[in-house]
């Protein structure tokens, strides 16, 4: 299976918080890879989706349920604006490319930085190692292994390996987004 | 004061930015987070100050607020990106939202997110949006392409090479059928080919040729191409003068009046290419439209100061413009019949005027002045009833602009006319009782200093200056004790008065005031005409900044011996004095400061040179480059001459114009008529295609016969020629010598002088003594005329400044005293007295004093 690397080759990462909203509607919002939203809200795949610059804005759908989501972008420049857009929100979805192994060491240590930070206590993170599709992914065990992710102990966290290429999963993601902003609201 | 109409006035910026938290809570309010952003940008624009932190936290917390798509929230959000793009980090935050926003479906929104997404990126980020750039460029939607131009023109700035890319894009905008767009990317073509003037021409040319339906872009066209004629210094025989002048027949007013101001505004412009442009704003004048009657008239005013003639055909409608209830076009258009009209008119002109003068406002006031100060050189007998004219005006409320061109205008009548003299310093000194501006008080404090002594009574204005001690602040105070130092050293009889009053002022409050009367206080009782000549009437002539230079290397090498003031460079002689007829007073007159920086370059540059290092301090650079060779030829060879205390060094700017060689060791071989010596040659190690190169050749002056100074030195350029290929730049390695004849150089009496003004010239030659006077009787014989010819003859042969205004001669006088003030190189002043009668030819009686023997003999010796 042939993917063109290139727009790729920069991992990402996503971040969703999920707020309540009045009545049956819940507000979700979640920031994360542009490409993974479109499959989220549409089930549209783009493979020439240019990365996001500075940040996007969707919102998804489901039955009573409205989530919205912020997109923000993974280029080094942005990092330091994460939290700014984390602050507050309902959960944290975090994006790695589970096919590019080089930078996975860089991967968790940003996303270690950024939950070190004490406005964002007990956010629940959903991480996903997206592009499952290709050969030398990395599956859930080696991601929680190698992203640390059990040294994570003052919060709810999960991890799912996708793809969006393949819709692989995406609706255990969308599931997991959706009862955790109904967990706020009770 | 009017608090209750602004709902904004009692904000306070940290209540405000508290308020903008509600950004961040959900649902969003529209209505109430465009009024808090309304907020934010009445504080910024009031100049209310926002640090990077809370602008940057309320930047953020408004990007949430794109999540509504309230159009009028969101074009709040536009104005606010755009307004803190400067204030708040990381703005680029918001660039996917923004591309979005341009290339979505919402017209409304596209344009307004082109404008704010230029604003925050930057010349890294830019290459990203380029893409969607040159789309927003050639959009269908006229507001999208504008906007998207402009930006583009704003980016030129910083990101000129990204932005170039862009042309192709732009130059399809430009055959837009939108008047706005077609402007707009004309102009972002223009900006971006600017430095290149052929690429301009060519663009030029080319919409000459299709014609264009945007008036805005004819008006721009139009600007371009008569800077265009500007640089081209007065060739209007070109297809870009025919341009402007075909567009004074465009069925656009905007157009036409364009193209009339753009002709009257070319410098050198003949009364026949003068005339059309006259016409099409005459027919304005008329015009139902006040803004064509006004913009008509003002040029017409302007045109009046430099070709009087080619107005009168207007005269009438001007008159009928008198009357207009517009009270800007009347008094424009009372002043340009002030300048065109005859002498019988202006009482008439000047009554009607003064019936509104209370009515407008002091920019148009100035105008009259300016009127006022033109008329009085036209026609010296009416200086009366202008005088008058002047005194009510200076009398009434007015700004600093207008009383200082009052001001301006009066003392210059006092100058020019002697009979006018102690009116019109009696008027200042009654303004001066009640004047709020400092400037104005201590120039006519200075003049009262100046003048005063000389009148019949003087002690009238010694009281006149003393109030100024008693009752002003520190700036006037000090001015007028000045003023009074200056009564004292000239009038014995009111000596002991002020010495009294000198002594007052020694008591103070003020440093400055305090110092200078204790000085002027123990010179004065010197009783010394010398002291008093050199210390008080004549200030120093040296230059200030090189004072300070010169001290400070001083103090960096010290040595034995006291610092000598002769080694400072001298100032060069304000220009004030030399104002000829024509420069209205408004000019603003700072060449000085220049004139020292040319010579403060010279002086750097010939110090970097080992071979120059033990000539001493420059003395004088000859003021303009000679060209010695002529124009259009091979070479352009200009010459500067740099004068020393023994010395003078040849500096030869040299350019050569043949792109198929190159020369070598260029230098200028000097033989000299008199005893002039050449000492060296410093050669111009190679001179490569259009790219000037300087050799210098060092010359001792005349030792056996010092007075000989005057020389005649003749001038050949030796050199290597080595012959290139001008595509690619390869050099033969093999050259020949090769000479080139220059033009004479000339030497004279001028070049060993300094102009330097004597304000007192009498207590200066008075100082200066008759030790070392020579007097001696000569006859002009081809001289007709005093001031035209005699005059300004002697005084371009000696370089010296004219002291006194004697440089003017009264009309219809046969015998005149010219004084002459400089010094001589080495730092001796020199003065000369020249006594011109007129008969049938010019008798001239020269007489010149100097501290030393050799300027005297030098003057007598190249006079003769």
């Amino acid at each position: 299976q042939v993917e063109s690397q290139s727009q790729e080759l920069d991992w990402r990462k996503s971040m969703s918080w999920v707020r309540q909203a009045q009545r049956l509607r819940a507000g979700l919002r979640v920031c994360r890879l542009t490409r993974c939203v479109c499959s989220l809200q549409s089930g549209q795949f783009n493979e020439d989706m240019i990365p996001t610059v500075g940040f996007n804005m969707r919102k998804i759908t489901k039955g009573n349920v409205t989530i919205k989501l912020w997109d923000i972008g993974g280029q080094p420049r942005f990092r330091s604006m994460w939290e700014r857009y984390c602050r507050g929100v309902s959960a944290i979805v975090y994006m790695v490319d589970a096919a590019d192994q080089e930078k996975i060491e860089a991967s968790k240590n940003e996303l270690h930085n950024l939950l070190d930070k004490p406005q964002l206590q007990g956010i629940p993170v959903l991480v996903l190692g997206n592009k499952r599709d290709l050969a030398g992914a990395l599956d859930e065990k080696d991601l929680i292994e190698m992203m640390n992710l059990s040294a994570i102990q003052d919060r709810e966290i999960c991890c799912y390996s996708i793809s969006c290429k393949e819709k692989d999963n995406i609706d255990i993601t969308l599931q997991w987004l959706i009862q955790h902003s109904k967990s706020r609201r009770s | 004061t009017g608090g209750g109409s602004n709902p904004f006035q009692h904000l306070e910026k940290s209540a405000v930015l508290q308020e903008a938290r509600v950004f961040n809570e959900t649902p969003i309010n529209p209505r109430k987070c465009a009024h808090i952003l309304t907020k934010i940008l009445y504080l910024i624009n009031q100049g209310e100050h926002l640090g990077v932190m809370e602008a940057t936290e309320s930047f953020f917390a408004m990007t949430k607020l794109f999540q509504s798509n309230d159009p009028t929230l969101r074009r709040m959000c536009y104005l606010t990106i755009k307004e803190m793009a400067c204030i708040a980090e990381d703005v680029i935050i918001v660039t996917s939202s923004l591309t979005k926003d341009m290339t979505g479906k919402d017209d409304n929104y596209r344009g307004p997110a082109v404008r704010a997404l230029c604003q925050i990126t930057d010349s890294t980020m830019l290459q990203a949006i380029e893409r969607y750039m040159k789309q927003a460029i050639v959009d269908k939607v006229p507001s999208v392409s504008s906007s998207a131009l402009v930006s583009s023109l704003h980016l030129l700035k910083t990101s000129f090479d990204v932005v170039k890319r862009w042309v192709n894009e732009a130059q399809e905008a430009a055959s837009s059928d939108n008047i706005m767009v077609q402007y707009h990317a004309l102009g972002l073509l223009y900006h971006v080919r600017k430095n290149d003037r052929l690429a301009v021409n060519k663009m030029l040319s080319k919409f000459m040729r299709h014609g264009l339906k945007s008036p805005f872009a004819y008006c721009m066209m139009i600007r371009v191409a008569s800077k265009l004629l500007e640089e081209e210094a007065g060739n209007h025989d070109s297809p870009l003068f025919d341009f402007i002048e075909s567009c004074l027949r465009n069925k656009h007013e905007m157009v036409v009046y364009e193209a009339a101001s753009a002709i009257v505004n070319l410098p050198s412009c003949t009364a026949k290419e003068l005339a059309p442009a006259v016409s099409v704003l005459q027919l304005f004048c008329s015009s139902p439209k006040a803004a064509l009657r006004y913009a008509a008239v003002r040029t017409l005013n302007k045109v009046a100061m430099k070709h009087p003639s080619a107005v009168t055909a207007c005269n009438l409608d001007l008159e009928n413009l008198v009357t207009d209830s517009n009270r800007s076009i009347a008094t424009l258009a009372i002043t340009t019949l002030l300048k065109t009209g005859s002498e019988s008119s202006i009482d008439r002109l000047m009554k009607q005027i003064s019936s509104f003068m209370s009515e407008i406002s002091d920019e148009f006031k100035v105008v009259v002045v300016q009127a006022i100060s033109a008329l009085c050189q036209k026609y010296p007998r009416k200086h009366s009833v202008l005088m008058n004219f002047l005194f009510t005006m200076l009398r009434e409320e007015g700004g600093f602009e207008y009383k200082r061109a009052i001001v301006d205008c009066i003392i210059s009548i006092i100058e020019e006319n002697s009979e006018s003299k102690e009116t019109g310093l009696s008027h200042l000194c009654e303004f001066i009782e009640d004047c709020e501006f400092t400037v104005l008080a201590t120039r006519i404090l200075h003049l009262l200093g100046q003048e005063g002594p000389k009148t019949n009574n003087p002690s009238k204005y010694i009281r006149f200056i003393y109030n100024r001690v008693v009752l002003e602040h520190e700036e006037v105070r000090a001015g007028a004790v000045s003023a009074l130092a200056k009564f004292g050293a000239q009038n014995e009889d009111v000596l002991p008065s002020i010495l009294v009053l000198l002594k007052r002022c020694v008591m103070d409050d003020d440093n400055e005031v305090r110092d200078r009367a204790t000085f002027y206080l123990n010179v004065l009782e010197q009783k010394q005409k010398a002291l008093n000549a050199g210390y008080i009437l004549n200030g120093l002539t040296i230059s200030i900044p090189g004072l300070e230079r010169a001290l400070q290397q001083y103090t960096l090498e010290p040595s034995e011996k006291p610092f000598d003031l002769k080694s400072v460079p001298l100032a060069t002689a304000p220009i004030s004095e030399q104002r000829t007829e024509s420069i209205p007073i408004t000019v603003v007159k700072q060449p000085e400061k220049v004139a020292a920086t040319r010579q403060e370059i010279f002086q750097e540059q010939l110090a970097a040179i080992p071979e120059f290092r033990g000539l001493g301090p420059l003395f004088k650079s000859s003021p303009e480059p000679v060209a010695l060779t002529e124009s259009e030829t091979e070479y352009v060879i200009r010459c500067t001459k740099h004068m020393f205390v023994n010395h003078m060094v040849f500096q030869f700017d040299c350019t050569n114009t043949l792109n198929d060689q190159i020369l070598e060791n260029v230098t200028v071989q000097m033989e000299p008529t008199e005893g002039y010596e050449v000492i060296g040659y410093i050669p111009a190690k190679s001179l490569l295609y259009n790219q000037p190169g300087i050799c210098y050749t060092l010359v001792a002056l005349p030792e056996e016969d010092p007075t000989a100074v005057a020389c005649t030195f003749s001038c050949m350029m030796k050199f290597t020629v080595k012959d290139c290929d001008p595509n690619t730049g390869e050099t033969e390695d093999e050259g020949y010598e090769d000479e080139y004849v220059l033009e004479d150089i000339e030497v004279t009496v001028a070049d060993h002088i300094q102009r330097v003004l004597k304000p007192n010239f009498g207590a200066a030659w008075d100082e200066v003594g008759d030790e070392f006077e020579k007097e001696e009787t000569f006859t002009l014989s081809t001289i007709k005329t005093l001031e035209a010819e005699a005059v300004s003859n002697i005084v371009k042969f000696l370089g010296m400044q004219p002291c006194e205004r004697s440089d003017k001669v009264p009309d219809n006088k046969n015998s005149h005293t010219l004084f002459l003030a400089g010094v001589f190189r080495g730092g001796h002043d020199i003065l000369v007295r020249s006594r011109l009668v007129l008969t049938d030819t010019v008798t001239m009686q020269v007489a010149a004093r100097s501290g030393e023997e050799l300027p005297v003999d030098v003057i007598m010796a190249s006079v003769g």
